[in-house]
């Protein structure tokens, strides 16, 4: 594993590859990149994991022993805390996060939007995500897989489809800060049936949503001071499911709403509304019969990014409906919107009322974030029938390895294997010596070494206990660091002063930090 | 401080083996779990302890025995041994002593101005010296009563094993004339 980077290191990695692929993604409107960040922190899970079992196991001998089970649960807490305390391990959440894939298909045109929107930022503190991108020949859009285990909140960029492990798809139109919170999923429950009654109506149907008839709120998510602004898009793969829209607008002009897609037209009307800052992404709006797909075609650009064109639509044609829930807070109205028709103006809007198809665009740009009690995405509170865990920005991710272990002192319990390096180090020595240039003077002490040997059992013996300053290892102080590897061996080489380290499954503690590691490689010079 | 004879040779002493006892039993895992630079060879028995300052590596046993080599004159050795004792004293072990202190082997080169013609060197030196060119290039000679052994290489350098320092400057002058003898003149 390679010595894992500090969240500085990580986030320029993250902005480097995110825009390399970006740009041939640009390129090539049916590519889709999953970009693999490296950067995921096993350590938290392990600990966790650790945690758990030790618990377990002494769970019986507790009973046994007559120990009540509260004085375990105390015992787990003061682990948990004292982990936590140590900030040893970067992201060691007491709730365990339901781990979830959670993909992010990105539009063809979302090239330009990411760029300028540059790396997803996850706040300081929060779990490292993992992005993957690769090239998918079928998708259309880069495809971000985002690790479990990732913290809240977390924000995602706008014109980024969110599609979790369930495979329900999420459009952000706008950029989106993702939190938890307890009460949102009451908040859409209504919505979502609403939703669901709208969209057994409208199967089938082109509907067409007139600009300024459909006001589209929004619920908003959270804001951003970025006055960024997405549109989470969820596709269901049933109507009769719950379906989620979950938009967040902010600062989006207000325009007219004029998202207009019937349905099994494969092209996207485009919207004119709610125009999005420039750099953001675009709403999307696809409709596909049975499933709901809303795109919004180069709307929230100020840049002219075509359309979804049918490829994209048709591969999303996999994916399930995407529904928009718009709640935007200038307007107390929420009205439904079709499936074809994706309201562009952001109104603002209780969640607790209906809620409304349509790309969220925020129509105002004072709009405000709803607050965060009306976070939308929730992870494990969400009971939607068919979203589960929607926006869990999880996915895989990598075990980081570790190099160059340098100057770490093992403390194991290993045995070094041996060689016969007595002989060995004699004849190394002298061959160094001869290769070392050494002049000294002829010394040639006479009879020192002799006439001393019947006395220096008595002299010797005194000045030893005496001489403290004969020995000044000093040097060796400087090594006591706090830096320590538990690890295994697989071989540990050494050349004249040179060592070679190879180590396998451990855990280190360097800089305050707790690392794990399958395998490391450390040279070092003594 | 034994005079060379007319020409000034530099005798360049590489590496001075000792030996000393701490007269007490040490505890080999001990060490080679807290000591510092330590290398523990368990199938040896014997623990490798490296210091810097004086540059040497010594060889542990845990009946004290305790072998230092790799210092470049007599008294590096020395205040290296005593150095390590200090080092054992310090983890621990109160009772190390130092002990029968003895230099065992002193190696050094010294480079004659002159090359030499070994097969003649061989010839004239019958008993003490051998050589065998297909085994090793150079020259062994003997010298029994200072126990010094002698390698005389065809380019001029010499190296000397000796139990001293002393021993390796009579060891020189005794070869040097030998060696003066057969020595290849420019033609």
């Amino acid at each position: 594993m390679k010595i894992p980077v500090s969240e500085v290191e990580w986030r320029t990695k993250t902005e480097a590859s995110e825009t390399e692929p970006l740009k041939t993604c640009g390129k090539n409107k049916t590519a889709a990149c999953k970009m693999m960040m490296a950067n995921s922190n096993p350590v938290p899970k392990l600990y966790r994991s650790i945690i758990e079992d030790v618990i377990e196991g002494v769970r019986e001998i507790f009973a046994d022993e007559g120990v009540e089970e509260q004085v375990l649960k105390d015992l787990q807490k003061m682990w948990e805390s004292k982990i936590m305390q140590s900030k040893a391990v970067e992201g060691f959440v007491k709730d365990t996060l339901n781990p979830s894939n959670f993909v992010l298909q990105l539009p063809a045109n979302f090239s330009q939007a990411l760029q300028k929107t540059a790396s997803i930022v996850i706040p300081a503190g929060q779990n490292v995500q993992n992005f993957t991108t690769d090239m998918n020949s079928t998708g259309t859009s880069a495809t971000f897989t985002l690790p479990p285990g990732v913290g809240y909140p977390v924000q995602i960029p706008a014109g980024v489809t969110l599609q979790t492990s369930s495979g329900h798809l999420y459009k952000v139109n706008v950029p989106v800060m993702v939190t938890r919170a307890p009460g949102g999923q009451r908040i859409l429950q209504q919505p979502i049936q609403h939703l669901a009654e709208q969209r057994n109506q409208v199967v089938g149907q082109a509907s067409i949503v007139h600009p300024n008839t459909i006001p589209v709120q929004a619920t908003v998510i959270q804001g951003f001071p970025s006055q960024r602004k997405e549109v989470f898009q969820q596709c269901s793969t049933q109507p009769l499911l719950q379906q989620q829209q979950l938009v967040i607008g902010q600062g989006v002009q207000p325009r007219p709403a004029a998202i207009q897609q019937p349905i099994g037209i494969q092209q996207q009307v485009p919207v004119s509304q709610v125009l999005m800052q420039p750099n953001d992404c675009e709403n999307h709006k696809s409709v596909e019969t049975p499933r709901y797909t809303q795109q919004q075609a180069g709307v929230i650009q100020g840049s002219g990014t075509p359309p979804l064109t049918s490829d994209q639509l048709s591969s999303l044609d996999d994916i399930p409906d995407l529904q928009q829930f718009i709640t935007n807070q200038s307007s107390d109205t929420i009205e439904m919107i079709h499936k074809d028709g994706g309201g562009g103006q952001g109104v603002g809007v209780e969640t607790s009322s209906k809620s409304e198809y349509g790309d969220a665009k925020t129509s105002n740009p004072e709009y405000e974030v709803e607050c965060s009690s009306q976070v939308m995405i929730q992870t494990k509170d969400f009971n939607y029938n068919a979203i589960e865990d929607i926006l869990q920005l999880d996915g895989t991710y990598d075990t980081s390895s570790d190099e160059d272990v340098g100057n770490m002192r093992e403390v194991g319990g290993n045995e070094f294997v041996g060689e016969n390096e007595f002989m060995g180090a004699i004849d190394t020595e002298d061959l160094k010596a001869l290769e070392e240039d050494r002049s000294s003077s002829t010394e040639k002490s006479s009879s020192d070494g002799e006439d001393d040997e019947p006395r220096v059992e008595i002299i010797e013996e005194d000045p030893l206990n005496s001489g403290d300053d004969v020995s000044e290892q000093d040097v060796p102080d400087l090594f006591d660091t706090d830096n320590v590897i538990v690890c295994q061996y697989d071989k540990i080489h050494r050349s004249k002063n040179r060592w070679k380290f190879y180590l396998k499954d451990g855990v280190m503690s360097f800089g305050g930090k707790d690392y794990a590691f399958s395998k490391a490689i450390g040279e070092a010079e003594w | 401080m034994e005079p060379d004879n007319d020409v000034a040779l530099d005798i360049i002493i590489t590496n001075v083996v000792c030996v000393f006892r701490t007269r007490c039993h040490l505890n080999l895992r001990k060490i080679a779990l807290e000591g510092s630079n330590v290398i523990y060879k368990r199938d040896f028995g014997k623990v490798l302890m490296k210091l810097r300052k004086p540059k040497i590596t010594a060889s542990i046993w845990s009946s004290g025995k305790i072998i230092c080599a790799g210092a470049t004159s007599e008294e590096d050795a020395k205040l290296g041994a005593r150095r390590l004792a200090r080092c054992l004293q310090k983890l621990g072990f109160k009772v190390v002593k130092f002990t029968e202190f003895k230099v065992v082997n002193v190696l050094a080169v010294c480079t004659m101005p002159f090359e030499i013609r070994l097969p003649e060197f061989t010839k004239s030196n019958r008993p003490l010296a051998s050589y065998e060119p297909e085994l090793h290039p150079a020259a062994l000679y003997r010298i029994k009563d200072i126990k010094a052994t002698l390698q005389v290489f065809s380019t001029g350098s010499i190296t000397v094993t000796a139990p001293s320092v002393q021993f390796i400057g009579t060891a020189i002058e005794q070869i040097y004339p030998l060696v003066f003898e057969c020595r290849k003149t420019r033609t």
